[in-house]
């Protein structure tokens, strides 16, 4: 009589979720023995992270500012997995849609809430724009949009940076990197936030809808996991991948936009702030479930806000990357365990 | 051939039970031990037991066939005896010597070659070269002519034709065959496993095969024939093993066995073998066709024509059956014949009106079902839930669609009833359908499609990978179609299966229709020479 690991086919629930618990305790357990190798007190800086985050209202909405962009660029990602795609380039289009957003706010006038509406609108466009000729070159040309998406962030980033140090820099101040402020601002919520991040949460519970009860997400999911059974049942395959990448695009240029009136104010080089690519990984915690993104950009969130305040003791941003890096690893290697469960091995015979 | 490098000198008894069981074959002195001797091989995957406790003896002049169901364990116990699996249990003995063939690699090098049902060669290569390929033999400076040469004399050796200097891309499958064959016995093959050879052959060519066979008996081989045709199994076989549910269940004499007696043995109990379903006398056939396709021409997936100037008329109330070897365009045209693939040239018209050609789901629309040649591929979507996968002809309208909404839990009700309808016993509805049985998966694509199939049914190859109970299921159902006037388009590789249910039958061969014939009038011979390209119309009316 012994004990063996047998492979299930697909992973049960339950053991998927305590892998991923598991995996973020373990990458934050090496990320501490990291920190206590250079001589720093890893436990003390969690609590002094944990008082300051959670022990106030202005920590929880440093942490609402954050979570909004990634819910955005998190939903981005996971809609193009719904049909078997990858969006890397969420980081170029919220730039873009960024752009978009101050090209308006800065050279048109109107009322407030009118303007919102505009710069909100070319945000989305423009986002969409972004990622048209990928969408259009993987829908009828079968390119691999993982690396059409993810270099048109590049592209998106000199553009940026240029128009911000060019043509529209703030010639006012002079020393600034960046565009005047954006006269228009999202209305506030509370002391810090605003109403960005109510606006991301509905567009994450409205995706998670539409992709469980509309036609469209049921051929969406279709079209996504198994293209020729699309085919069999006359599900227009092409148009929902042109749909659904498009719309991806769109989501994530509305998180510019929203980063730029509610957070920035200014356009400027590296606006995105690794929001697209963050999103990447908020998707794949998620499981590509639109409702699960909400918890783990909050999670993505509580992370790069403890990667601010404990920059005071000496840590840096780039350590809160490499925590989350550490995360999606241990994340794969718990995905894969959660296949297994343990038996009891017949005893042998003959 | 001396014993080779790789034995463990430790000498196996097995005489004592092999004297009495030299597979009838006198000439052997007694207590010559079999070539290949199986004894106790048990292999477990994740949840099953592959092999249990396996014993087989394969003597040499021997022809062996393995016979099973589709799990039976065949291809388990081959892969074990090819090095691809390692046992759990168990022992590998050739010529009497105990053997680890923990790799492919040594298991050719103790002379054990064999031939996968899907070939494993280069189709951009030459003959020449795909035999020269992997090989250590094969000269440092190869050039071109040096290759055909010594395949010419390998050819010649063995006696099987081949055109050394040929593409294998543009062989048939009978030659392609042939050189996979080649290319085991040049590595000095002793014992020969072939996997399934004649599905993809015409009856001419399998007797081709079947004399190359003997002649390599002759020499003191011996082959092991992996079959689930019963009768081709009685033919060229000289014993023959029956597996079920992992466990050998029995060998026995080919001569004398029958047919009845090695299917109860295949599937446990005593079946009738084909419950013939005749046409209820007077059943009517529809005056008008319910499909009517004209001068039809398609390209195939890589864009190459595979399809010319198809004509065929489709009745309600008959079954037409398409005969020809695999690969001769029957996929494309049960594509056409469902709107999944646009075509070239040519019109369809379902009950007199023109259809859109490549619109699927308006072809669904209008009455027709699909149960398609490759249901992981085309039928299902293996990832998403049981749910999911049944609606998937029925989601646009009402009670599930409607509005552009899809309404999960009028999915469920629907989904139980198609299960329920198609006796598959479904613990959660919520469970990815790979998760499902494939003869499970295919009662529910079949029950699915019946609902949708108002005017006709295309059915292609829906018993293939089944075992005899889901056939039973499936062809019962087929002619309940046909009784209830609807029309029915049935492709199969199995010719008895096609002259048992159809009413005329259709030869397709290289994407042209070769005639249709009352099935009638049609015999097995026949249905070969039209398989294998000739022409022969006795323009078969619908009855």
């Amino acid at each position: 009589m012994g004990w063996r690991l047998q492979r299930t086919p697909s992973a049960h629930r339950a053991a998927a979720l305590t892998g991923r618990i598991l995996a973020i305790l373990a990458a934050l357990a090496c990320a501490g023995i990291v920190l206590a190798m250079t001589g720093r007190a890893p436990i003390a800086m969690g609590a002094d992270f944990w008082d300051t985050a959670t022990g106030s209202t202005a920590g929880l909405e440093d942490v609402g500012l954050l979570v909004t962009p990634l819910i955005l660029t998190g939903i981005a990602v996971a809609l193009t997995t719904r049909i078997g795609l990858w969006n890397i380039g969420g980081e170029g289009q919220f730039g873009i849609g960024a752009l978009a957003a101050a090209a308006v706010g800065l050279h048109l006038d109107g009322p407030e809430p009118v303007m919102l509406l505009a710069m909100a609108a070319a945000a989305a466009v423009a986002g969409a724009l972004w990622i048209l000729v990928p969408t259009i070159a993987r829908a009828y040309a079968g390119v691999n949009e993982l690396i059409t998406t993810l270099l048109l962030n590049f592209v998106a980033a000199l553009l940026i940076a240029w128009v911000a140090t060019g043509p529209w820099r703030d010639r006012t101040g002079g020393a600034l990197a960046a565009t005047l402020r954006v006269p228009y601002e999202m209305p506030p919520l509370g002391e810090a936030g605003h109403w960005g991040l109510p606006i991301a949460v509905a567009v994450a519970v409205v995706a998670a809808a539409a992709l469980t009860f509309t036609r469209f997400g049921y051929e969406t999911r279709v079209a996504g996991a198994n293209p020729g059974a699309a085919v069999y049942a006359g599900i227009p395959v092409r148009a929902r991948i042109v749909a659904v990448m498009l719309l991806s695009g769109a989501v994530a240029g509305m998180a510019g936009m929203i980063e730029l009136a509610g957070t920035a104010h200014r356009l400027q080089g590296g606006i995105s702030n690794n929001y697209g690519y963050l999103g990447i990984m908020v998707a794949v915690l998620a499981r590509g479930s639109c409702l699960a993104v909400l918890a783990t950009a909050a999670l993505m969130a509580t992370l790069l806000n403890a990667g601010i305040i404990l920059s005071a003791q000496g840590l840096n941003t780039s350590a809160v990357l490499a925590v989350t890096g550490l995360i999606l690893f241990f994340t794969a290697i718990g995905d894969e365990l959660a296949h297994y469960k343990l038996v009891r091995r017949p005893a042998p015979t003959g | 051939m001396s014993a080779p490098a790789l034995a463990r000198t430790e000498r196996v008894e097995t005489g004592a039970e092999v004297v009495p069981e030299t597979g009838g074959r006198s000439d052997l002195p007694p207590g010559t031990p079999p070539l290949v001797a199986l004894q106790g091989i048990t292999k477990t995957f994740p949840g099953i037991v592959a092999n249990d406790g396996v014993d087989l003896d394969v003597m040499p002049g021997e022809i062996h066939a393995l016979l099973g169901e589709n799990g039976a364990g065949k291809s388990t116990l081959m892969n074990v005896l090819t090095g691809i699996y390692r046992q759990d249990a168990g022992r590998i003995i050739l010529d009497g010597y105990a053997r680890d063939l923990s790799s492919p690699q040594a298991a050719i090098a103790a002379g054990i070659g064999m031939v996968h049902q899907h070939f494993k060669l280069v189709p951009a290569f030459t003959v020449a070269e795909n035999v020269h390929l992997g090989w250590e033999e094969t000269p440092w400076r190869a050039s071109a002519s040096v290759l055909e040469a010594r395949t010419r004399a390998l050819a010649e050796r063995f006696s099987l034709k081949v055109r050394p200097d040929a593409r294998v891309g543009d062989l048939s499958a009978g030659e392609q065959q042939r050189v996979e064959i080649l290319r085991v016995l040049a590595r000095a093959a002793r014992i020969l496993i072939l996997d399934e050879p004649t599905a993809v052959l015409t009856p001419q060519e399998a007797q081709d095969l079947f004399r190359a066979l003997r002649a390599f008996r002759a020499n003191g081989n011996a082959v092991i024939f992996i079959s689930h045709k019963l009768d081709e199994v009685i033919a060229i076989a000289d014993r023959i093993s029956v597996l079920r549910g992992g466990r050998k269940i029995a060998t026995r004499e080919a001569a004398g066995a029958t047919e009845r007696g090695l299917a109860a043995l295949m599937v446990g109990h005593e079946i009738t073998l084909r419950k013939v379903r005749p046409r209820r006398p007077g059943l009517p056939v529809s005056p008008e066709p319910v499909v009517a396709m004209e001068g039809i021409s398609a390209l195939d997936d890589r864009g190459l024509p595979a399809l010319h100037d198809i004509s065929l008329r489709l009745h309600g109330g008959e079954i037409l059956g398409i005969a020809g070897v695999a690969g001769n365009g029957q996929r494309e045209l049960s594509q056409v014949v469902t709107g999944m693939r646009p075509i070239t040239a040519g019109v369809i018209r379902i009950d007199g009106r023109l259809a859109k050609p490549g619109d699927a789901a308006g072809f669904a629309g209008r009455g027709i079902g699909h149960i398609p040649e490759d249901r992981l591929r085309a039928g299902l979507a293996p990832s998403l839930s049981i749910t999911d996968n049944a609606v998937l002809r029925e989601y646009g309208g009402p009670p599930v669609g409607g509005f552009g909404l899809f309404r999960p839990w009028a999915a469920g009700r629907l989904a139980r009833a198609i299960a329920a309808a198609a006796e598959v016993a479904v613990p959660s509805f919520e469970m990815p359908a790979r998760n499902l049985s494939g003869g499970n998966q295919q009662r529910l694509v079949a029950r699915r499609e019946t609902r949708i199939a108002e005017r006709v049914l295309v059915a292609a190859y829906p018993s293939r990978g089944l075992d005899v109970g889901a056939i039973e299921t499936l062809l019962a159902l087929i002619a309940r179609l046909r009784d209830e006037g609807k029309a029915v388009l049935l492709f199969s590789e199995e010719l008895s299966e096609l002259i048992e249910l159809s009413d005329r039958i259709a030869v397709l061969f290289n994407g042209r229709i070769m005639g249709t014939l009352p099935t009638a009038e049609a015999d097995v011979e026949t249905l070969g020479l039209m398989m294998g390209g000739q022409r022969q119309d006795r323009s078969g009316r619908a009855p």
